[in-house]
């Protein structure tokens, strides 16, 4: 929405020293599970133990 | 089998196969700043890939990509449809009086409430909460135990009432405790962590002088960041504990300091939320939309650094949350950021007098009172207009977000900053560029294999895989003309 400059989109790759350049072609996932997401801004659940 | 270019110009395909057009898979392009990878979304159902850059014409040609998406797209709509509309709410924002001791730049509950309001009595909160078990024993399945987070105001300040609900409802929901940490004494700490209740505290900056200028008393005359370190030296090693820190242009430069601060103290989650900008206090100390990422992904970077040495996270939560937005919707944990957001369906809150809204957020702003717990009951505020005007906020209905590639990994939260601040429903919120900053990291994380490194261990236990083509692209065998 609002104008950004080049330079503030385009924030640096992090820590390179961490990272081995991949030789995937594509990588493309999903994952599933029962939604039970309660959380919000102001908290975070921090333990499932009904669950 | 070979095909020409002219057998497959001539439509070699099944029917609605092509991209973009018809029933064929919808993949939009997303720059995601990476040196090697592009991003290709179906924003509808939150479906992506990453391309290497030297392989997207290829893999927008056709081939197993595109088909196996094809194949499961409707699946996976159908998967962002329930997330999205089918979810029973779970959980109840408490909170048990109006008050709070303190005085913070940018609480969304009004001063004068929180200086003079109501205070829930033992005998409400308790038949409060056997309203609520009452409802939820008709909604929700036996397996699944609801939630209750005493929240504020200042949820302590009502201590006797709330400790004996805790004790006498522990069976019957998960408690959770988000609180300003200056009442958390000794006592309080040894009842909460001996029933396992999950508690969330604030601090604002890493000296006194910086969490005080958000984080006020009233007379200016309490220690705050004294009293919420010791209440975190109380809970050293307490696995359910969080720390908010509410990111504002009074803290925002020290951000990567303070997940040092959090992870030498072995807080093992945090949230670095961008003050809501519901009222118009916080709108004096929030920063910049376009100001917000920079200092947030140095934070984000730092906790990266502290893990890779200690080999100890501290996840910072809102973010994680976007990582399981992509890689898994359903196992997102936070609910602003997807539409409708979670307020008035995965959860509501409870005002010290019994008023229901969809969300705190809301509490303070009359017109979205959907009723009131002990006169009219729950099931009347789930469906009033009130509550649909939230649960209705769809980002379809908002520009630009209807045409945003990544609406469902943002949600263009909040809808009560986008009432308040921007002028309607159908507005986004208050931080469209960080939205799209994170989601653009998060991604690079996936393409760099380190996306685990931010979320919590074991995050995935019981999730399944519904999608996985990671390797090299297989396209259709084209022979020459
Ligand atoms: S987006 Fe706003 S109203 Fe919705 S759940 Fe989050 S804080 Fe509440
Ligand atoms: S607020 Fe911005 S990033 Fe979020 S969905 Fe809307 S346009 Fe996209």
């Amino acid at each position: 929405m609002n104008p950004v400059s080049p330079e503030k989109t385009m924030l640096k790759n992090p820590s390179p020293e961490h990272r081995a350049p991949r030789k995937d072609q594509v990588i493309a996932t999903r994952k599933s599970c029962a939604a039970d997401g309660v959380g919000l801004s102001h908290y975070i659940l921090t333990e499932r133990k009904g669950h | 089998m070979a095909v020409t270019h002219a057998s497959r110009d001539a439509g070699n395909r099944p029917s609605g196969s092509h991209l973009n057009t018809g029933e064929g898979p919808t993949l939009l392009p997303l720059d995601i700043g990476h040196p090697a990878y592009m991003g290709l979304v179906d924003p509808d159902t939150a479906f992506w890939a990453l391309v290497h850059k030297d392989r997207l014409a290829d893999a927008l040609e056709g081939g197993e990509l595109l088909t196996s998406f094809h194949q499961k797209r409707a699946s996976f709509q159908e998967e962002m449809q329930t997330l999205r509309f089918g979810l029973q709410p779970s959980a109840v924002y408490f909170n048990p009086t109006d008050r709070c001791n303190l005085d913070c730049s940018y609480c969304y509950i009004p001063q004068t409430m929180r200086r003079h309001g109501t205070e829930m009595s033992r005998e409400k909160l308790l038949e409060a909460l056997r309203l609520l078990q009452g409802h939820f024993a008709k909604t929700l399945p036996p397996s699944r135990r609801p939630r209750v987070i005493f929240h504020g105001a200042e949820p302590l300040l009502n201590k006797e009432a709330l400790f004996a609900g805790i004790a006498a409802y522990n069976n019957e929901f998960d408690f959770g405790v988000q609180t300003n940490a200056t009442l958390l004494d000794g006592e309080a700490v040894d009842f909460l962590t001996s029933r396992g209740v999950s508690i969330g505290l604030s601090l604002d900056g890493i000296r006194a002088e910086t969490t005080h200028r958000t984080r006020k008393s009233w007379a200016g005359n309490l220690n705050v960041h004294a009293k919420v370190l010791e209440a975190m030296e109380r809970l050293a090693g307490y696995p359910y504990y969080s720390v908010i820190v509410t990111v504002t242009r009074e803290n925002a430069s020290e951000l990567p300091q303070m997940v040092e601060f959090l992870h030498e103290r072995q807080v093992p989650n945090c949230l670095l939320n961008m003050t809501r900008c519901t009222l118009p206090a916080a709108r004096e100390v929030r920063l910049a939309d376009e100001e917000a990422a920079t200092p947030f992904i140095a934070a984000l970077e730092r906790s990266h650094e502290l893990f890779r040495q200690s080999g100890r996270k501290l996840v910072v939560a809102n973010f994680a949350n976007i990582l399981l937005a992509i890689l898994a919707p359903t196992a997102r944990r936070l609910m602003c950021d997807i539409s409708p957001c979670g307020g008035g369906r995965a959860f509501f809150a409870l005002a010290a007098n019994g008023d229901l809204f969809p969300c705190s957020e809301f509490i303070g702003l009359d017109s979205f009172r959907g009723g009131n717990l002990f006169a009219g009951g729950l099931d009347a505020a789930l469906t009033s207009p009130a509550f649909h005007r939230v649960t209705g906020r769809t980002v379809e209905t908002i520009d630009p977000c209807r045409r945003c590639a990544i609406r469902h990994f943002c949600g263009s939260p909040c809808p009560a900053e986008a009432h308040e601040m921007n002028g309607g429903m159908d507005r986004p919120g208050a931080f469209c560029a960080f939205y799209e900053e994170q989601t653009r990291y998060a991604f690079r994380l996936i393409a760099d294999g380190i996306a685990d490194d931010f979320l919590w261990d074991g995050w995935d236990d019981g999730v399944v895989t519904l999608f996985d083509k990671v390797g090299p692209l297989v396209t259709p065998e084209v022979s020459p003309p």
